[in-house]
């Protein structure tokens, strides 16, 4: 299996949610489908344009579908890129992020009291 | 290739975080997330590099094994160790860990895990399945990356 770097479908997931503005287009999305002029009055700061800007690279990653027939053509939130990266972040941040968690305990253990056999395994 | 990177700061010396990372008595202690045990018996580690790396966590609940092998790389105690995973028996989620042992001072250690994988094989079969797309948990995710 060759590594396609960069390229791959999850890599242009996970740059398109690289970035707060668009993270937040996103959760605004997934209580429905909005219009630009919708999603930039979620960000006073940001301009119409730039939020356009945004809403294209969450197109491109697949993230974002556009109405066609209506004027205001309003963006609808697709999740099934959210379900890949869900599903790597699923693998690896719980288990990583658990097991740091148990390490953390065991070196608190291990300087305040005697380490516990090696078949007691914890929480049983 | 994705890459993922957890760092934590433990009221410990970096020798005794070390340890715990590298002796298969004390990886039993405390690898794998609650709700999973790594058995000691299952635990082979070649701590040099080329040397080999394998154990097994199981599900509790279940009783599901889940194997797990790779290659040692990199050997630098107590400062750096790097590993190459074999990755899913589907193919996906080989790749490369790095972890480093920082000294913040004699008591205190940072810890940083930084993974390099490539799981697109993974996604793939996953989608092939039929993942649900459990979107709650990503919205309720992404918000605390945010916050």
């Amino acid at each position: 299996m060759q590594a396609a770097a960069g390229d791959d479908a999850l890599s242009v997931t996970f740059g398109a949610l690289a970035d707060p503005t668009r993270r937040t287009m996103l959760a605004r999305l997934s209580e429905g489908d909005a219009t630009v002029n919708e999603l930039a009055a979620l960000f006073p700061a940001i301009s119409v344009q730039a939020v356009s800007k945004h809403l294209k690279v969450l197109e491109r990653a697949g993230l974002v579908t556009r109405g066609r027939s209506a004027q205001q053509r309003p963006a609808h939130l697709r999740t099934a890129p959210l379900a890949d990266v869900n599903a790597w972040l699923e693998h690896y941040s719980h288990f990583y992020e658990g097991s740091l968690d148990r390490l953390g305990e065991h070196l608190a253990r291990l300087q305040g009291q005697p380490l516990p056999p090696p078949t007691d395994p914890e929480g049983s | 290739m994705v890459e993922l990177e957890f760092v934590r700061t433990y009221a410990a010396p970096r020798q005794l975080v070390w340890d715990a990372w590298t002796d298969p008595d004390q990886i039993a202690q405390w690898w794998g997330p609650r709700g999973i045990t790594t058995p000691r018996e299952s635990i082979e580690l070649d701590l040099r590099p080329g040397g080999r790396m394998a154990f097994e966590m199981v599900d509790d609940a279940t009783g599901i094994r889940y194997p797990n092998s790779g290659t040692i790389l990199e050997v630098e105690p107590p400062a750096r160790l790097v590993w190459s995973d074999d990755g899913f028996p589907d193919g996906g989620g080989k790749g490369t860990a790095t972890v480093t042992f920082t000294e913040v001072d004699a008591s205190t250690t940072t810890l940083t895990v930084h993974l390099l994988a490539d799981f697109s094989e993974t996604v793939r079969a996953g989608a092939e399945q039929g993942w649900g797309t459990q979107l709650d948990k990503l919205v309720e995710y992404l918000a605390a990356v945010q916050a």
